[in-house]
């Protein structure tokens, strides 16, 4: 290295074209105009309300974060962020838009598996803040070891905690997992919060497959806390319940892997299965690659004394853990 | 019948005349208006009360047949009926066979085997009842019905409101997503902008206090520059202007909105009034644009069009439904024509899409509620039935015609109530 070469790169000041790159789609030209004149000085923002040419885009530089519109003519949101997957998959994606119609923001968790999801209206501070983290999160996973990591190694039988009061449903997807790769997973079975508890201190889990409800209860505050406190562990939810602001809670405090509807689906649910086991060993053997899934800590539960137990036994529980 | 059934010894037919005259006379029985005649647990006859009066009104009557056997004078035919009978076709039977005037009651029995008898006027009496009943019945079931209708009526408003609102929210959320942005943007701008002034402010103090050297104001003076430079490269004036413009721009389009659901929904003018179609047709248009901008290039045709009489809000109902059921039609890209021009005595309005079309025994049914060929959920099947009801009611018409493959053109009809050359 040479001393011209010494100079132009100091080590405390970035040059300008350093700065993390971020790309908006969107097809209202007058909220590009905008976000690019709020993040301007921190990033190199790229703008765009062609899909296509944001494709391009992530072709041709390196893109931190891309936050796009759902509904825009010729290429939806959502078909955006699966293709952006593809394409760059170390791009965060997230997904800012004002209209959650259920099968947007299925497909944003399904196809795009995205980070995000912005309601709009936004509040300025909240999106800062929101791609902030993404874009911190891009740059730790430039130095992640990929690869090799999230092959199945063939070691010890992975477990797969499924939590549903249905006692079927366990007993469909050990039969599904049986026929399928005999020998490779246990299934363990929870019916209530309780069994939920006694399982997790038992034993490492690497996926969980939950209902939204158990009965009466609501399980997504508890999959929220299971996430932030072990965020190596894989979520899917497989239930009847569509709501998409539930859904869009168990985007950004869950950062759930899958979203499947009852009744089960056979390829459907090994897929997911068989990808979310994927994730799971990708981030056990590369941490860093677990900040993908970073989560945003939920507002405070309901104060009850079956949510204070939750949150008291996560508490304890990643003290455990760590 | 069970219940109409009152016990009573019956008579034999070794009975004699007078020993029957003489039961009738007696204080329990002076209900009956006959008595059966049963022989080997099954009835024979009934000998009637006005039967032994006319015998005994009759000359010599009581010493010709007095003794006499019932068997000789009873009727041998009387009304029987199974007590398992159901009373309606009771009455019916009863009334088919009875004599008037009514001298006789009927008999009941059980398979062939007497059980007593029962009285007329007490199975007309149940009757009335069981009419009673059924006419409370089905004035219940009649109002449930017309309470249910109106549900559904209101369920088919309130399904097309809450799309409405939904498509509306999406509309005003996008302004206001940079509308907002931009005061936050402004907000730090004057910030800044406050922060370069002060500083000016403090060196005008400084030089104006005559206390400053040379060296004091030269070092002040570059800091200041170094700050201008820093601050005009954070914002430029003309992004700033831009940024003022788009944020005008995006409070006239929700100003454009609100207005436009205002006049949508009518609800601070007159329910009835002279309007002009073409209004209430751009009126549905803005409000339905959220569902049409992805979908349809919307050509408009307008003519020029004297005032209709109507109510402003239903007829905009209509258009709104037709523009939907248009959007709807159309699976990924397509035209909808919107088209107006007036007759003699009627002006129309054409709601014409390029869409999938309508199949031809589709067509027949498509103005009879509940019918619709949408999914579960995404149409009550109400929509065109109510605007029909509406076109009646305003003494005009709706009329479709399609083509599967090509397209559906629907026209709405209202009379203007004056003579166009």
């Amino acid at each position: 290295m040479n001393a011209i070469a010494m100079e132009r790169t100091p080590a405390t000041q970035a040059p300008v074209t350093d700065k993390p790159t971020i790309l908006f789609v969107d097809d209202e030209e007058r909220i590009l105009r905008s976000l690019r004149m709020m993040f301007a000085q921190q990033y190199n923002v790229r703008i765009t309300t062609s899909g296509r040419e944001a494709l391009d885009m992530l072709r041709r530089e390196r893109i931190h974060a891309l936050i796009s519109d759902q509904r825009m003519p010729i290429m939806l949101g959502v078909d955006l962020l699966r293709q952006a997957r593809e394409v760059s998959p170390n791009t965060m994606r997230l997904l800012l838009t004002g209209y959650s119609d259920m099968e947007a923001v299925m497909g944003s968790i399904n196809e795009g598996e995205i980070f995000r999801y912005i309601s709009k209206p936004w509040n300025p501070a909240d999106i800062r803040t929101t791609i902030g983290s993404a874009v911190e999160i891009a740059i730790g996973l430039e130095s992640a070891v990929t690869g090799a990591a999230g092959a199945d190694d063939g070691a010890a039988a992975e477990r797969i905690l499924v939590i549903d009061a249905d006692p079927e449903v366990a007993g469909q997807i050990k039969s599904l997992l049986d026929e399928h790769s005999p020998g490779r997973h246990k299934i363990e079975w929870a019916p209530d919060v309780e069994s939920v508890f006694r399982i997790l201190e038992r034993t490492e889990v690497a996926l969980v497959i939950s209902d939204v409800r158990l009965g009466d209860a609501d399980v997504s505050e508890l999959l929220k806390l299971l996430k932030r406190h072990n965020p190596h562990v894989v979520a899917l939810v497989l239930t009847h319940y569509q709501d998409s602001a539930t859904l869009v809670g168990l985007i950004n405090q869950a950062q759930i892997h899958r979203f499947l509807l009852k009744p089960i689906r056979r390829n459907l649910t090994l897929r997911g299965i068989e990808s979310g086991l994927e994730r799971y060993r990708a981030c056990k053997a590369a941490p860093q690659l677990a900040q993908r899934h970073k989560v945003d800590a939920s507002p405070a539960p309901a104060d009850t004394p079956a949510a204070r137990r939750i949150v008291d036994f996560f508490k304890a529980f990643g003290r455990k853990a760590n | 019948m069970e219940s109409l059934l009152v016990h009573v010894d019956p008579l034999t037919p070794a009975h004699t005349v007078n020993e029957a005259s003489d039961l009738f006379l007696k204080e329990d029985y002076q209900r009956f208006l006959c008595l059966p005649v049963v022989d080997d647990g099954r009835p024979v006859g009934t000998v009637s009360r006005s039967d032994l009066q006319k015998i005994f009104m009759s000359r010599y009557g009581r010493e010709l047949l007095g003794d006499k056997e019932v068997i000789r004078v009873m009727n041998p035919k009387p009304l029987v009926i199974d007590v398992d009978m159901p009373m309606d076709r009771a009455s019916q039977f009863v009334a088919d066979n009875i004599r008037f005037p009514i001298t006789e009651d009927f008999v009941l029995v059980r398979e062939g085997i007497y059980q007593g008898v029962g009285y007329v006027i007490d199975l007309l009496r149940a009757m009335e009842r069981q009419l009673d009943q059924r006419n409370g019945e089905l004035a219940s079931a009649y109002h449930r019905l017309q309470s249910s209708q109106s549900q559904l009526v209101q369920s088919e408003k309130m399904a097309s409101l809450g799309q409405m609102v939904a498509g509306v929210a999406h509309e005003i959320n996008t302004p206001l997503g940079y509308v907002r942005n931009n005061l936050g943007l402004a907000r730090e701008m004057f910030d800044q902008t406050l922060g370069m002034v002060r500083t000016y402010e403090d060196f005008l103090a400084l030089l104006t206090s005559g206390l400053a050297d040379e060296e004091t104001v030269q070092s002040r003076l570059a800091s200041i520059m170094a700050a201008k430079e820093a601050f005009e490269a954070s914002y430029s004036a003309e992004d700033v202007g831009v940024l003022f413009e788009d944020t005008d721009y995006g409070i006239g389009q929700i100003s454009e909105i609100v207005l436009n659901l205002k006049n949508f929904s009518r609800l601070d003018q007159a329910p009835v009034d002279n309007v002009d179609l073409n209004e209430c047709l751009d009126s549905a248009l803005l409000i339905a644009r959220n569902v049409l901008k992805h979908k349809a290039e919307v050509i408009k045709a307008y003519g020029r069009l004297p005032r209709v009489s109507c109510a402003p809000s239903q007829i905009n109902q209509v258009f709104l439904n037709l523009l939907t059921n248009a959007a709807q039609a159309i699976e990924t890209q397509g035209r909808i024509l919107v088209k107006t021009y007036a007759d003699e005595h009627y002006v129309h309005a054409i709601v014409q899409d390029t869409g999938k079309g309508i199949a031809a025994e589709d067509l027949k049914r498509i103005f009879d509620p509940f019918f619709t060929t949408k999914g579960i959920g995404e149409g009550t099947g109400l929509g065109l039935s109510i605007a029909y009801q509406i076109l009646q009611a305003h003494k005009g018409h709706i009329r479709v015609a399609s083509e599967v493959g090509a397209g559906t053109k629907f026209c709405v009809s209202l009379p203007h109530g004056r003579t166009l050359q």
